[in-house]
C-alpha cells in the first residue's frame, strides 16, 4: 500500500484528446520526493531532446507533493514544470493554494499535458475523469473572468488554472493563474499552456490519499503550526514582502530604473508602510497556510478602481525598476499584470529596458507607436502592459522578453537587457549583494533569487556581502539544495526559519506521511540530486558556462548612489566565485557533470542521454 | 528615523533598554521582553554596510543603525 502518494501521473494528449496514467515507480518517487524535484524528473523523461518550447512537443507539467492533502501548514503547493520559452531550459514554478489539494485528490501526483487542440480547449478533469470541451467563448477573458466562467459552467467545486490573453497570445513571460489570482509566472509556462490552445483546466476530485502515521503527523504538525505563528514569520504576517522595499533602499540593494541606481528617490511612496496606511484591505491566505502573508490592497485615488494582491517583487518591478513613485499606479499595473496574466517581474524588468533605449535615443516615438516611454511614466507603463499582453504596436517586441528584445533592436541595447539565461532579474541588486550576484548567475531557470535564497547571507553578519570571497560558492549551492527541497516537499519558503533543521524535521514528517524511513541526510542528499538533475536538462538543452553569467551592466558600471556607492562587481570576480561554486558542486571547470557524480546521486538515468550527445564530464 | 543618544561603548542590550524607554511598542515585537537584546526576527545594520548580530556596538557621533526584519525574502 502506498502513503502520501497515489503513485501515477495522468498524461494528457491534446493533439489526439486523449488520456492515459503512467505508473510512477516508488524509487522515483523517494529520489526525487514530489513538486520541482519529481518535476524535472519528469520533464527529463518527457520533454524531447532540442524542441521548440511552444511547440506540442513539450510537455506541461503540474505536480503535487506528498505533503499536499496533510493539512500541515503551508503545504498546499504545486509546481509547473516546462522547457521555458524565456530561457530555452528548464521552467519551473510554483503556485499555491486549493489547486494543489484539488489535484491530488483526481487521483494523480503529476499531470502531463502534451500535444495542441485544434480548439480552444477547457480540460476537465473530474476523479480522473478527462474532458476535452470547447472553451471558445472563454478565449479573450481575463484570469479572473476565466475561472469565473469556468465555475459557473462546471460547479463551484471545481478548481481552476487558466491563462488570460497573454499566455493566449504567448507572450513569453505569461502566467498560470488559479484560485483567485495566484500566480505560476516565473519563465512563462502561460505561454507553453497558450500554445497548446489550452485555456483553463478545471479539477474536482474525491480521492484521499492515505497517511501513514496520522497521530504522529498530527503532533508534529501542531507543533509547526504554533511555530508558523512566531517570530520566524513576523515579517510575512505584518507589512509582508513589501516591507523589503524601504529596507533594500537604505542598503543600497533596490534595483532602481533599469538597475542603474540601487536607490529610488520616491521609494516611500511604494513602500510596506506607505501602502499600509493608504491601500490596505486585509491579509489573505492559500489554503492550509496558517502565515497569511498576502497583503490585498486597493486603490485610494480617483482613477480606475484595482483591488489586488501585492508582494516586494511586483512593488519593485513595477515602482523603481521603471521610475514610478505612485504607488496607485503600481497597484493598478500589478493587478493588470495578474488578470492578463503576466509576471510581474519580467513585465517591469521589459519595459525598464524599454524605457531606458527611449531615454537613450535607440527607441523613438516612431517606434513605442507615439508613447513617451520616460522612467517614471505610469500612464505609460499601464498602457504598455496592455499592449504587451495584446502584442499590439510596442506590445509585441515587449512580448518577447527583454533578452530577445534588444537583439531585435540593436544599437548595444543588449547591454541593457538585465536579465540572466533570458529570465528577467529579480529585485535584489547584484553588485551590494555578491552572493546573490552568484546565486543569479548560475541558477538553472536564469536570474532567480528564490531557487538560492543566496540573498540570506547576504543580510547576515556571515558574510560582508559587498566584497566576494571563495566561499560563496558553498554557501550557493548549499542554498540552492536546501530550496530544493522546500520546493520539492513542497513547503512555502516563508516558513523555513521555523524550522530549527529544516532536513531533520522534513524527514522525520515525509517518515510519518510515507511510512518510508527518510533520514536528514538523504533529503539533503535529494536537494543535491534535483539541482544536479536539472543541470543536467540545461546541459542537454545546450547550456556551456558562458550562460552562467550576468548582464553587462554589473560589471562595467559601479552603483552611483547610496550606501553602496562606488561598489561593483568584475566579471574576474564572479568567475572566481563561479569557479567555487562548481567546484562545491564537484563539477568539471566548465561547469559540465562528472559522470561519478551522477553516478553518487543515483542520476544513472540520465547519464545514457548525454554520454550520448558528448555532454558529460569524466 | 529617530534620534537616541547611546555611549560609544555600547551593546545590543543598552540599545534594546534605550528603545524601549522611548518606543515601549517595540518590547515584544523587536526588542527582547528581558531587553536583552532583538527579537530573532530583527536584525541591527550599521550605517548600511555593517551587520551586527549580537553584544558590542562600538558607535561614532551620527552613526545610523537600521533596525529591520532578518526575514529577507520576497
Amino acid at each position: 500500500m502506498l502513503y502520501g502518494y497515489n503513485g501515477r501521473a495522468l498524461l494528457v494528449d491534446l493533439t489526439r484528446h486523449r488520456s492515459r496514467w503512467q505508473k510512477l515507480d516508488e524509487d522515483a518517487l523517494r529520489r526525487f520526493i514530489g513538486g520541482t524535484g519529481l518535476g524535472a524528473y519528469l520533464l527529463y523523461e518527457h520533454c524531447p531532446t532540442g524542441i521548440e518550447p511552444l511547440s506540442p512537443e513539450n510537455p506541461l507539467i503540474f505536480v503535487t507533493s506528498p505533503l499536499v492533502g496533510s493539512r500541515l501548514t503551508t503545504s498546499s503547493k504545486f509546481s509547473v514544470l516546462t522547457k521555458s520559452p524565456l530561457t530555452g531550459f528548464i521552467g519551473d514554478s510554483l503556485s499555491s493554494s486549493f489547486m494543489a489539494t484539488e489535484l491530488k485528490k483526481t487521483g494523480c501526483d503529476a499531470l502531463i499535458i502534451t500535444g495542441k487542440s485544434a480548439y480552444p480547449c477547457l480540460l476537465s478533469i473530474d476523479d480522473g475523469e478527462v474532458d476535452f470541451l470547447d472553451a471558445s467563448e472563454l478565449m479573450g477573458l481575463s484570469t479572473l473572468d476565466t475561472e469565473r466562467a469556468v465555475k459557473g459552467q462546471l460547479g463551484h467545486r471545481r478548481r481552476v488554472a487558466c491563462i488570460g490573453p497573454a499566455g493566449e497570445n504567448l507572450v513569453r513571460f505569461a502566467s498560470i493563474t488559479n484560485d483567485g489570482g495566484r500566480q505560476a509566472a516565473r519563465t512563462g509556462p502561460g505561454a507553453v499552456m497558450g500554445s497548446k490552445n489550452l485555456k483553463a483546466i478545471a479539477v474536482k476530485g474525491t480521492q484521499s490519499v492515505p497517511v501513514y502515521d496520522h497521530d504522529a503527523l498530527n503532533e508534529i504538525g501542531a507543533d509547526l503550526t504554533r511555530r508558523s505563528l512566531g517570530p520566524a514569520t513576523e515579517k510575512y504576517r505584518t507589512l509582508g514582502t513589501m516591507a523589503n522595499v524601504s529596507v533594500f533602499n537604505s542598503l543600497g540593494t533596490l534595483p532602481t530604473r533599469n538597475f542603474q541606481q540601487s536607490t529610488f528617490d520616491g521609494a516611500e511612496g511604494v513602500s510596506a508602510e506607505q501602502f499600509h496606511e493608504s491601500n490596505f484591505v486585509k491579509n489573505a491566505h492559500c489554503a492550509n497556510c496558517t502565515i497569511g502573508c498576502e497583503k490585498i490592497l486597493v486603490t485610494s485615488d480617483n482613477g480606475k478602481k484595482a483591488t489586488g494582491r501585492m508582494e516586494y517583487e511586483s512593488a519593485f518591478a513595477l515602482g523603481p525598476l521603471v521610475g514610478v513613485a505612485d504607488g496607485n499606479t503600481v497597484i493598478r499595473a500589478s493587478t493588470l499584470c495578474d488578470e492578463l496574466g503576466m509576471d510581474t517581474i519580467s513585465v517591469g524588468a521589459t519595459v525598464a529596458w524599454a524605457m531606458e533605449c527611449f531615454e537613450r535615443g535607440v527607441m523613438t516615438k516612431e517606434n513605442t507607436g507615439g508613447i513617451d516611454l520616460r522612467f517614471g511614466s505610469g500612464e505609460e507603463l499601464i498602457e504598455c502592459i496592455h499592449f504587451i499582453a495584446e502584442r499590439k504596436g510596442i506590445g509585441d517586441l515587449l512580448a518577447e522578453g527583454s533578452l530577445r528584445a534588444s537583439r531585435i533592436v540593436g544599437h548595444g541595447s543588449d547591454a541593457w537587457a538585465m536579465q540572466v539565461k533570458g529570465l528577467e532579474m529579480p529585485g535584489y541588486e547584484p553588485r551590494s549583494l555578491k552572493t546573490m550576484a552568484l546565486g543569479l548567475a548560475v541558477s538553472t531557470r536564469g536570474a532567480c533569487h528564490n531557487r538560492s535564497s543566496a540573498y540570506e547571507v547576504d543580510f547576515s553578519a556571515r558574510v560582508n556581502r559587498l566584497e566576494v570571497d571563495d566561499e560563496r560558492g558553498r554557501i550557493t549551492a548549499e542554498g540552492e539544495d536546501f530550496s530544493a527541497v522546500l520546493d520539492s516537499l513542497i513547503w512555502c519558503k516563508f516558513l523555513r526559519k521555523a524550522f530549527d533543521d529544516l532536513y531533520a524535521e522534513s524527514a522525520e514528517i515525509y517518515s510519518h506521511i510515507t511510512g518510508w524511513d527518510m533520514t536528514a541526510d538523504e533529503l539533503r542528499l535529494a536537494g543535491e540530486r534535483i539541482n544536479n538533475l536539472k543541470k543536467a536538462f540545461n546541459i542537454r538543452e545546450g547550456w556551456a558556462r558562458k550562460d552562467d553569467i550576468l548582464p553587462p551592466r554589473v560589471f562595467d558600471e559601479a552603483l552611483p548612489t547610496g550606501v553602496a556607492a562606488g561598489v561593483g562587481l568584475s566579471k574576474e570576480d564572479l568567475d572566481m566565485m563561479v569557479d567555487g561554486y562548481y567546484r562545491a558542486r564537484g563539477w568539471n571547470e566548465d561547469g559540465t557533470i562528472p559522470e561519478g557524480k551522477m553516478r553518487e546521486l543515483g542520476l544513472e538515468d540520465v547519464i545514457d542521454i548525454l554520454a550520448e550527445a558528448g555532454l558529460i564530464g569524466d | 528615523m529617530v534620534e537616541v543618544e547611546l555611549p560609544a561603548d555600547s551593546s545590543s542590550a543598552i540599545l534594546a533598554a534605550t528603545l524601549a524607554n522611548a518606543y515601549p511598542q517595540l518590547v515584544g515585537v523587536a526588542l527582547r521582553e528581558d531587553l536583552a537584546g532583538l527579537l530573532v526576527s530583527y536584525t541591527l545594520n550599521l550605517n548600511g554596510t555593517e551587520f551586527v548580530e549580537s553584544g558590542k556596538l562600538a558607535l561614532n557621533e551620527g552613526d545610523t543603525l537600521l533596525l529591520f526584519s532578518s526575514q529577507a525574502g520576497g
